[in-house]
């Protein structure tokens, strides 16, 4: 279990992140959901360990965390960008971290993964030679053999087109289901954030709007701005799609 | 940004540091010498330069002749990249021109004079051609051919860039609006390049009143602020305190070109989105630049031949049998054979330590979120200022007396601090494009901030370390402003030696150094050319 306590953050004079606190189980996925500027990704970032925190706490399965550095956390994000290495293949991508770490992965756990992604086929093939789906998958797989105690996604889906970005969306989920790996998803996107998590954590302006699961946030949206920014814009789409298909659909 | 670790602190500071001991203590050390005598401070030095009439002499004919030549290369330096970008030359051709615009950057200057004086010299080989003297070639004329010569590659490639930026497209919209030739012209070549076509005159300027090695052979009687530099100091009664101050005075222009030159990138288009576009064939226009820009070029290099021909002949230009003794002798001759040596030395430890120097600069500055880490970039705009020769005097004062003094490490660091801007912005360019989040994804996958530049960050920019490198390496082969007050009869280099084979008048010799300091350089051109195509290829 991942615990969020008071967590505050300001650069310069600008305050990003006000007294969050937030409680996340294990094996949970969870989508950071806010407009762009809201500090959803400072958060992520302060949860890896990256970005230093002013106030607050940071508690996982008992331990306090707060002053941990980043490399000793043990958890491990997927860039909104990837971050893949140009200069090594796929595979080498892949097993990028293993030499740190000898003997941690076997051989045939590296090959589960490789299979659990699909991407036997792309293991020889130079990152430039890759499409987007295939290169989150290598990122994904980069990571996943790491074996991280907590999975970070910094807007997955964003780089992807129509039908991978749903392909990828049931990937993470399995990914989740499959290795009870707790998922911590930032986006901008609310039907996204809604088809894809457990539960949702709503920021606007540095401040929790609401935190719960999606039926929750649907049916009671708990403030103006998740009524105004997130049900509103559900609601136009489900709009669109009726104009387009009839109302028998719905 | 990634999180700043303790390693990298350590090695900002080294970095620091040698800049402060290697650049700003002995310029220093040089100003206040400018100032300096057995009473205290005093202006008597800049004085008694004010009531010297030689002196100021030689500061007119400097401006005057870097002037002339500034405006003549910027003509030409446009020609060239105006061919190479706005006509439809014959590829290749432009190629070729392209390529053999660069090749005076592999010699030394002081190799360009001794050039002349064998093409257009009484009994020169352009001179014999022609079938008369044309001209008078010791004092201003050799000095004009040697200084355009000498700031035509840069000026081409400052004015090739300017044009990359330029999109020509609206040469295309233009003509379709029915502008003349002429006000197409102005409008779509020229503003876009008033800022470039200034650079191009400030940059030949300065280059041309900072130079060395052209007026050390070829000025003949006509004084420069370069020579008068080199008398002072080292000449019969040698003044380091009047030398400091004249090293200040020639120090100034440089300054004041500097800020010019960045106040002129100002007056530059920025165009967001250049398209490739096909342009229209214009006959007469392509053949007009396609000869002006080959005569251009070919005539810079035909001033050159003669050196690759003179030391196989057996007295040239009057026993015209072919001979393989000069180059024997050479080979032949331990005490020269040794300059090379010592060249081949000087130029491999500046290239090394000097990319190091360059990337390790640059990696902290743009990677990394240290304090105070864009430190290096008004460093890396000093060291654009400071002449060669006024770096060399100001280490000459503040290392005299130290153990450094006459060594080959003074003559590295003082290659790797004058050469420093250009590999430091290739550098710097090449690793603010990168993907900034792979040190925090080396790290999470068990790196150490070491590993994750050794295993991702330097194979990635594997082609402008290349690049970098060749830099170095050739212009430490060529320089002679630099190192002409460092080197001792021990650590004596290639382009040192010519000077003073010179005394002896012994132009084998020097035609010999200079093939080989040509071919040296020529094949690291070319090796490294060929291996970073390859790495940019993966």
């Amino acid at each position: 279990m991942l615990k969020l306590e008071h967590i505050r953050k300001q650069f310069e004079d600008k305050v990003v992140l006000d007294d969050i606190n937030v409680e996340i189980g294990a094996g949970e996925i969870v989508s950071l959901l806010g407009p762009s500027g809201s500090g959803k990704t400072t958060l992520l970032n302060i949860i890896l360990g990256l970005t230093r925190m002013d106030q607050g706490r940071i508690m996982f399965q008992g331990q306090d965390l707060s002053n941990m550095p980043m490399k000793k956390r043990g958890f491990n994000i997927v860039f909104q960008d990837y971050a893949l290495f140009p200069n090594l293949n796929a595979y080498d991508n892949i097993v990028y971290g293993l030499r740190n770490k000898k003997g941690s992965v076997s051989q045939q756990e590296v090959q589960e993964y490789i299979d659990f992604l699909e991407l036997q086929p792309h293991l020889n093939k130079r990152i430039g030679e890759l499409s987007g789906g295939q290169k989150q998958r290598v990122a994904l797989a980069r990571t996943l053999v790491t074996k991280p105690r907590i999975l970070l996604l910094d807007e997955p889906l964003s780089a992807l087109d129509g039908v991978i970005k749903e392909s990828i969306k049931q990937r993470i989920q399995s990914i989740a289901r499959e290795f009870k790996l707790t998922t911590i998803i930032v986006t901008h996107d609310p039907e996204e954030a809604l088809t894809l998590s457990d539960k949702i954590l709503i920021i606007d302006q540095g401040q929790i709007a609401q935190f719960g699961t999606p039926q929750e946030i649907v049916h009671h949206p708990s403030n103006d701005f998740v009524k105004q920014f997130i049900i509103q814009q559900l609601h136009i789409k489900r709009q669109n799609i009726y104009n387009l298909f009839g109302e028998q659909y719905a | 940004m990634h999180n700043v670790k303790p390693e990298m602190r350590i090695i900002y500071t080294v970095i620091l540091l040698l800049f402060a001991v290697f650049l700003f203590l002995p310029l220093l050390v040089l100003l206040v010498r400018s100032f300096g005598s057995d009473q205290g401070f005093t202006f008597e030095h800049y004085v008694s330069m004010g009531s010297n009439r030689e002196f100021l002499t030689a500061i007119g004919n400097s401006v005057k002749i870097s002037g002339v030549t500034a405006a003549i290369t910027t003509v030409l330096g446009f020609i060239l990249a105006y061919s190479i970008h706005c006509t439809k030359i014959y590829r290749p051709v432009k190629g070729l021109l392209r390529t053999v615009i660069m090749v005076p950057m592999l010699l030394p200057t002081i190799t360009y004079g001794f050039a002349i004086m064998y093409s257009f010299g009484n009994q020169g080989l352009i001179t014999r051609l022609v079938g008369h003297n044309w001209f008078e070639i010791y004092g201003w004329n050799g000095l004009l051919i040697g200084y355009i010569i000498y700031t035509l590659p840069p000026v081409f490639l400052l004015m090739h860039n300017a044009f990359k930026y330029i999109d020509k497209k609206f040469i295309i919209v233009s003509k379709l609006m029915g502008d003349g030739t002429m006000r197409s012209f102005l409008n779509t070549i020229m503003r876009p390049l008033a800022g470039a076509l200034g650079g191009a005159f400030v940059l030949s300027f300065i280059l041309s009143f900072t130079d060395f090695g052209i007026p050390a052979s070829v000025g003949g009687t006509y004084p420069v602020v370069a020579t008068q530099l080199y008398q002072v100091m080292l000449g019969s009664i040698p003044d380091f305190d009047q030398g400091a101050a004249i090293a200040v005075i020639m120090l100034l222009p440089a300054v004041f070109g500097i800020w010019l030159l960045n106040y002129l990138e100002k007056w530059n288009f920025h165009y967001d989105k250049l398209s490739d576009i096909e342009l229209p064939r214009q006959r007469v226009r392509d053949i007009a630049f396609g000869i002006l820009s080959s005569v251009i070029v070919l005539g810079m290099l035909s001033v050159f031949v003669v050196m690759f021909i003179a030391p196989w002949l057996s007295s040239y230009p009057y026993d015209m049998a072919f001979t393989f003794k000069h180059v024997r002798d050479v080979f032949q001759s331990s005490d020269l054979t040794g300059v090379y040596r010592n060249s081949l030395w000087v130029a491999l430890l500046t290239a090394v330590f000097g990319t190091l120097m360059a990337y390790g600069s640059a990696l902290l500055n743009v990677r990394t979120s240290l304090k105070a880490r864009s430190a290096v970039d008004m460093v890396s705009m000093i060291t654009n200022t400071v002449p060669g020769m006024v770096l060399g005097i100001s280490y000459l004062l503040f290392f005299n007396g130290s153990s450094l003094k006459g060594t080959f490490i003074i003559i590295v660091l003082c290659n790797i601090i004058h050469f420093f801007t250009t590999p430091y912005l290739m550098a710097k360019n090449s690793l603010s494009k990168m993907n900034p989040s792979w040190e925090t994804t080396g790290e999470l996958l068990g790196d150490s901030w070491f590993k994750t530049v050794y295993r991702v960050i330097l194979p990635n920019s594997a082609s402008t370390v290349i690049e970098m490198f060749s830099y170095y390496f050739i212009n430490a082969m060529v320089t002679i402003s630099g190192i002409i007050f460092l080197v001792s009869a021990q650590t004596s280099l290639v382009a040192s030696k010519i000077k003073e084979l010179q005394h002896f008048a012994k132009f084998n010799e020097i035609f010999v150094l200079s093939m080989l300091i040509f071919f040296t350089n020529l094949i690291i051109k070319l090796v490294c050319d060929a291996w970073q195509r390859r790495t940019a290829q993966r």
